[in-house]
């Protein structure tokens, strides 16, 4: 009964901060709009690119030029889903030391950040991802339909989470190196690409593939837009939908503990005015 | 001239002194900004590495398309293309009455308070990768080499046209750093070869909004293969330059701050 009710009242928290987030991003949603305009053109360009790329052939790492077009689609549209910037106000906040005000609070910094992302992205659900989404099935003729609906729900869902831990412990790292934008957007960089949103991951060299299979990267938009399109193999392993979706779910399970570890260490680092 | 080009000689010093602060930074930072641009050339060598590529085009030859492409971006952002972020910023936090009153150019000073050093990663990356890219082709004749070279410059005019534009946008869009993303991804039409596009698009980034001329065109005369509408687009280029100045002036009076 007591576990129900701190379910109840985490869940009223997580919903009034994400509100509270929904309402402050929904007055700049014409800069999140901007993704109407990114979105297609940049699906646009890579539209050219491989249809040039499959003028000499019908198969390219197993791909077919509409799985190909379908996997750059999805990846965009999945980033509207799961994307957040939990690493760069974390740093912001530790920097400017306005994370003394998050330490005194009654929850802790990653909730609230978590929750905050929850609002941020249902406004992206209805600015960015309902209108590309439209876009793409009626302009590109890209008919994104998952192969199983639960799956590929559940999937997206483990992505939110794995792109916010990421994220967050990349964060935490601002409480060693005071002025870290240059590391943060290294790190960013990499995850960029190695979570397959500029190629599909199956397309670097094998040996490769298998180290990207034991990072975290590949579970926050690499998985998910496989078990959407119903097929996943990597490094030349291949899983049935439900496995790779319950590795994923070890994946997340394991970041959650690598952040909350992170968490400890750095924020006995935290120096502000009165700590 | 040589006064404006004295101040900005001691407006790049004071810049380079400001990063130089945090130098672990500023390495990491400008190493970052070289691995963000080849993220572009790698995806070219992951795409022919795996066998495929751009229908007559080598991987050497796109890289030179990709490389001058870089080289441009690496002259224009640490030297004039701050003038974006630093209109922004100065709109968004109303501090752009302070550029008003100075006895300069407002264009002038907010270019010169941008220079933007951890952006010379950009540079080094463009020099090195046009390097690679040019003894990786045949050679071209002197006058082909004179004729890249002019055709380089008006590709930094459409880079800075561009960037007066995003710039003067945060008059209006006030602190909306999105305007990097819409160039990003305009700009991605300028490095890969035009004839992947559809011959809309190709006279698209040619006459209108010349794309082209950023990557495209002056790679084509160094590999002896310069097209025939090649002078559209640097009327193009100019027109431009020109709307974009305009626009920046006019956005400008919409300027309003807590004075009024």
């Amino acid at each position: 009964m007591r576990l129900f009710k701190s379910i109840i009242k985490q869940f009223r928290v997580l919903k009034a901060v994400a509100f509270v987030t929904y309402k402050e991003w929904a007055a700049y949603r014409s800069h999140m709009m901007v993704s109407l305009i990114v979105g297609p053109v940049s699906f646009l360009v890579q539209y050219f690119i491989w249809q040039a790329v499959y003028s000499n052939q019908t198969q390219l790492n197993g791909f077919t030029l509409d799985q190909v077009l379908s996997y750059y689609a999805l990846i965009t549209l999945t980033h509207y889903l799961t994307m957040d910037f939990a690493d760069w106000n974390l740093h912001m906040l530790i920097r400017t030391g306005q994370f003394i005000t998050y330490m005194i609070r009654p929850m802790s910094h990653r909730y609230f950040a978590f929750s905050q992302k929850v609002g941020h992205r249902v406004l992206g659900f209805i600015y960015e991802f309902i209108p590309v989404y439209l876009m793409f099935f009626f302009v590109f003729n890209i008919k994104l339909i998952p192969a199983n609906f639960f799956w590929c729900g559940l999937s997206i869902a483990l992505g939110f989470l794995m792109t916010f831990f990421i994220n967050y412990a990349i964060g935490i790292i601002g409480f060693w190196i005071i002025r870290g934008e240059g590391v943060r957007r290294m790190i960013m960089t990499i995850d960029r690409l190695f979570r397959g949103v500029l190629i599909p991951l199956v397309f670097f060299p094998d040996m490769i593939q298998k180290i990207l299979f034991f990072l975290p990267f590949q579970f926050a938009s690499y998985v998910p837009v496989r078990v959407f399109i119903g097929s996943y193999i990597l490094g030349g392993m291949s899983f049935s939908i439900p496995e790779i979706v319950g590795i994923q779910a070890i994946a997340v399970v394991i970041m959650f503990f690598i952040t909350k570890i992170l968490w400890l260490l750095g924020a006995r680092k935290f120096t502000g005015v009165g700590v | 001239m040589m006064k404006k080009l004295k101040i900005y000689g001691i407006a790049f010093k004071n810049a380079l002194a400001t990063r130089l602060a945090y130098r672990v930074d500023f390495i990491i930072s400008a190493f970052v900004m070289l691995l963000f641009e080849l993220t572009i050339p790698f995806f070219t060598f992951m795409i022919y590495q795996n066998g495929a590529g751009f229908p007559g085009w080598s991987f050497n030859e796109v890289l030179l398309i990709q490389a001058g492409f870089l080289l441009c971006k690496g002259i224009t952002f640490p030297f004039f293309a701050g003038i974006v972020w630093n209109t922004i910023e100065h709109i968004r936090n109303g501090t752009f009455d302070l550029l008003l009153i100075r006895p300069l150019n407002p264009l002038f000073m907010v270019m010169l308070t941008g220079i933007d050093i951890k952006d010379l990663g950009k540079l080094i990356g463009g020099i090195a990768l046009f390097t690679i890219a040019v003894s990786s082709v045949p050679g071209s004749s002197a006058i082909n080499w004179i004729f890249f070279a002019f055709l380089m410059i008006c590709s930094i005019l459409v880079f800075m046209s561009f960037a007066f534009l995003m710039a003067a946008s945060g008059f209006k869009w006030v602190g909306n750093f999105r305007v990097y993303d819409i160039f990003e991804s305009l700009t991605a039409f300028a490095m890969y070869p035009r004839s992947i596009f559809s011959k809309a698009l190709q006279f698209l980034i040619t006459a209108i909004i010349p794309l082209a001329l950023m990557g495209f065109l002056p790679a084509s005369v160094l590999l002896n293969r310069p097209p025939a509408d090649i002078w559209i687009s640097l009327l193009s280029c100019l027109i431009f330059l020109v709307f974009s100045i305009f626009f920046w002036y006019r956005m400008m009076k919409n300027y309003s701050s807590a004075g009024g």
